[in-house]
């Protein structure tokens, strides 16, 4: 990863640079920049010339003293060789210093300025060798002395090639002082020989000059191909980087694709890919075994043409149009399909589109599964229940018609004892039909077969209504109920008959569990946008243990208590799933100073929703 | 809310027991005279000749049943204008709101409590136009 971090803003630069410099542009701003660089170059060079040429001063030095060792003038030839030693000496201790130089390239310029001081000094010396010794001499010696110096001039060249200036000044120390003497000789010969060599001068500044130009021009190429070579470099080498991230991405890609495959091909559940118009592009063994074609039969064929009924209104031409348009993942679209063999059988289908870039829908994945027999099952069950409702429900109003009947005192007083039991069988009969209805209730609630018929109601006048209606069963048990506070007038949105149960049940389990003589509080009040309704009871609490499945079926604390009181162990569990149904919410919590308080929280208003026309 | 009191009621039901309980819940207890009718192919035809202030319709019953009796009711010039009420252990709220809409007066769940029944009836009845 950090390879990464490090290449894509690199990337990028060499990307921008070469987006917005034209190539000519991109040299010239090299040339630039390179210029320092060739001036080290050209400071390098001389430098390393600087060994041979102090070797060749001294050996033609060295020399020049022997034959121009003479008694008369010893003493000054000898100080003339001290000169040259001193200059080379001084010399040999600047290119040392060159040597050891750490930042040769910043400081190029100040090199090349110590280098010029040192070639002057040099040919200084040359030049007092010409104006001192040249008079004095033999003509042997005086040839001898001319060739020298016309010799180290002309050597100066190739030496002092990379700064033609600096050999500019190191011959014109050696010419000019010649050049006089010469013409103060008096001698014809030496007049003309002082005339020709200015001319020799400037011809050999002029080659130098072309030789510093064509050596620039050479280490100008040597940087520009070095930038090159680099650029070059570089770009190899972001280039591999990103050779080898797709190499990555592109196995990761891969393996993706072998797993989702593998997924589809080993999915129980038929797998459909189509193209936007519905046509089948591939499909998986599933998909072949639903529907009892193979593969290459339905490839190529409309799905919706091929599979589904024409008179199927769940999955026709138009949805399918409409979803394309959508571009929505659908989930649980129930449609008859057709097999190969003519058999009807339902399908649920999910179906996803997948969509490019720009949002243009590309394919669509559609996932299939044949729910024929869970919806035999469904009818069967549903079938099952109504019966059993109606089966039960019958004798039981019998049952408990005659026992209320008898029980009224319309047929004359009961024996005591007769009556107790009678009163057992009513109770007991109602219990039992008690359990009916929570199971049918929640039967029906969790297999999605009931629906609420929500209306816009008062809930102050439905608080008081449970509360009247409840009256009657707490005075069994010796227990009042109360509004603790005058509840606020809001609005919600429910079926006002569930709601009704889901009040009666928590008022009822209240008034079970309150001591005699008790009394079960009800109270609301409005939080934000929704409204909180509490049942409250002083009875024992909820034991540890329970409270973590309170609101599961068949969930009761004491057993012993429901034989004394009823309760089928199914209110609550009901209560919840209607209050979720609402969009409410059910908890319980203790109450400060013992007893429990159960609420539920709605969404409410204070003004009615405007009624639906 | 009808000019006279609630007084003639018939009520059509497969089941005996049951019969027998409407029967001294309505006669004894709400002082009403009733019509009970076991077949509900004969209904129509008792109904003419009793003469109901209103009709109670058991829901499930065999051969003819309580929704369907009640559409036949409604093509029969001397029953068509007869209030009726459902006695149901089955049916959904949404199948009585159906019922509703075709001009059944009310509909009582059954198990009923058969103290309160003749004055479920009587609200029924003095809820009618």
């Amino acid at each position: 990863m950090t390879g990464r971090n490090f290449f894509l803003p690199q990337m990028n630069r060499a990307a921008s640079a070469t987006e917005q410099a034209s190539p000519s542009a991109r040299i010239r701003s090299n040339g630039t920049a390179g210029a320092s660089d060739v001036l080290a170059d050209r400071a390098a060079h001389l430098y390393n010339q600087v060994p041979f040429g102090l070797a060749t001063t001294v050996v033609i030095g060295a020399l020049a003293t022997y034959e121009l060792w003479d008694a008369r003038f010893k003493e000054l030839v000898l100080i003339w060789w001290c000169l040259v030693l001193l200059v080379t000496a001084a010399s040999t201790g600047l290119y040392l210093a060159y040597r050891r130089a750490a930042n040769i390239a910043v400081d190029a310029e100040r090199w090349l300025r110590w280098l010029g001081i040192g070639a002057l000094a040099n040919g200084v010396n040359w030049g007092l060798a010409a104006a001192v010794f040249f008079r004095a001499h033999t003509h042997e010696e005086q040839v001898f002395l001319s060739l020298l110096l016309v010799g180290v001039t002309a050597g100066g060249i190739p030496v002092f090639a990379a700064s033609w200036r600096i050999f500019a000044i190191f011959a014109a120390s050696i010419v000019a002082p010649f050049t006089y003497v010469l013409t103060t000789l008096g001698s014809r010969l030496f007049t003309e020989i002082a005339f020709i060599l200015p001319v020799f001068y400037a011809g050999s500044v002029a080659v130098a000059y072309r030789l510093n130009q064509v050596l620039i021009s050479g280490y100008r190429l040597r940087r520009a191909y070095q930038t090159l070579t680099e650029d070059y470099t570089a770009l190899n080498r972001t280039l591999e980087e990103q050779i080898e991230e797709f190499r990555h991405a592109q196995s990761v890609i891969e393996a993706s694709g072998r797993k989702l495959a593998l997924f589809a091909e080993r999915a129980p559940i038929a797998v459909f890919e189509l193209d936007r118009k519905g046509t089948i592009l591939d499909m998986n063994p599933a998909a072949e075994h639903t529907f009892g074609y193979s593969s290459s039969e339905l490839v190529g064929r409309n799905l919706v043409q091929t599979l589904i009924p024409q008179d199927e209104p769940a999955l026709d031409k138009r949805w399918w149009a409409d979803f394309a348009a959508r571009k929505h993942p659908e989930a649980g679209i129930r449609a008859r399909c057709l097999r190969r063999d003519g058999l009807e059988i339902v399908c649920e289908y999910s179906l996803t589109p997948l969509v490019n870039e720009f949002n243009d829908l590309t394919s669509v994945i559609a996932q299939s599964r044949d729910i024929t027999q869970q919806q035999e099952a469904e009818r069967l069950k549903k079938e099952f229940t109504s019966t059993l409702s109606h089966e039960l429900r019958t004798p039981l109003t019998s049952i408990i018609g005659s026992l209320q009947l008898i029980n009224s005192g319309m047929f004359g007083n009961l024996d005591r004892e007769v009556a107790e039991l009678t009163g057992v069988a009513e109770r007991n009969a109602q219990r039992l039909l008690d359990l009916i209805n929570d199971i049918l209730d929640i039967e029906r609630i969790e297999s999605g077969g009931f629906s609420l018929q929500p209306e816009e109601i008062a809930l102050d006048e439905l608080i008081r209504e449970s509360l009247v209606l409840n009256r009657a069963f707490a005075e069994r048990f010796g227990v009042r109920i109360a509004l603790r506070t005058e509840p606020p007038r809001v609005f919600v949105h429910v079926d006002r008959k569930r709601l009704l149960q889901v009040m009666t049940n928590l008022i009822s389990n209240a008034a079970k569990f309150s001591p005699e003589g008790g009394q079960v509080e009800l109270s609301a009040s409005c939080a934000d946008t929704r409204v909180v309704v509490s049942v409250e009871d002083r009875g024992p609490g909820i034991p540890e243990e329970f409270r973590g499945r309170i609101f599961s079926r068949f969930a009761q604390a004491d057993s012993a208590l429901t034989r004394k009181k009823g309760g089928t162990g199914l209110g609550l569990a009901i209560c919840k799933r209607l209050i979720e149904m609402m969009g409410g919410e059910i908890s319980f919590a203790d109450r400060d100073g013992g007893g429990t308080s159960f609420s539920f929280a709605l969404p409410a208003r204070a003004e009615p929703a405007a009624a639906p026309l | 809310m009808p000019s006279q009191p609630l007084s003639r009621v018939c009520y059509v039901e497969d089941d005996e027991d049951i019969q027998r309980i409407v029967r001294l819940s309505l006669e004894r207890i709400g002082k009403l005279t009733v019509e009970i009718v076991g077949d509900p192919n004969l209904a129509i035809e008792r109904m003419i000749a009793f003469k109901p202030d209103l009709v109670m319709l058991d829901w499930m019953m065999p051969g003819l049943d309580g929704p369907a009796l009640f559409r036949k009711m409604r093509d029969v010039p001397a029953t068509s204008a007869l209030p009726v009420v459902f006695i149901t252990a089955k049916a959904s709220d949404r199948e009585l709101a159906e019922l509703m809409a075709l001009g059944a007066a009310g509909a009582i769940s059954k198990p009923f409590a058969p103290k309160d029944l003749p004055d479920q009836l009587r609200a029924i009845w003095n809820a009618l136009p």
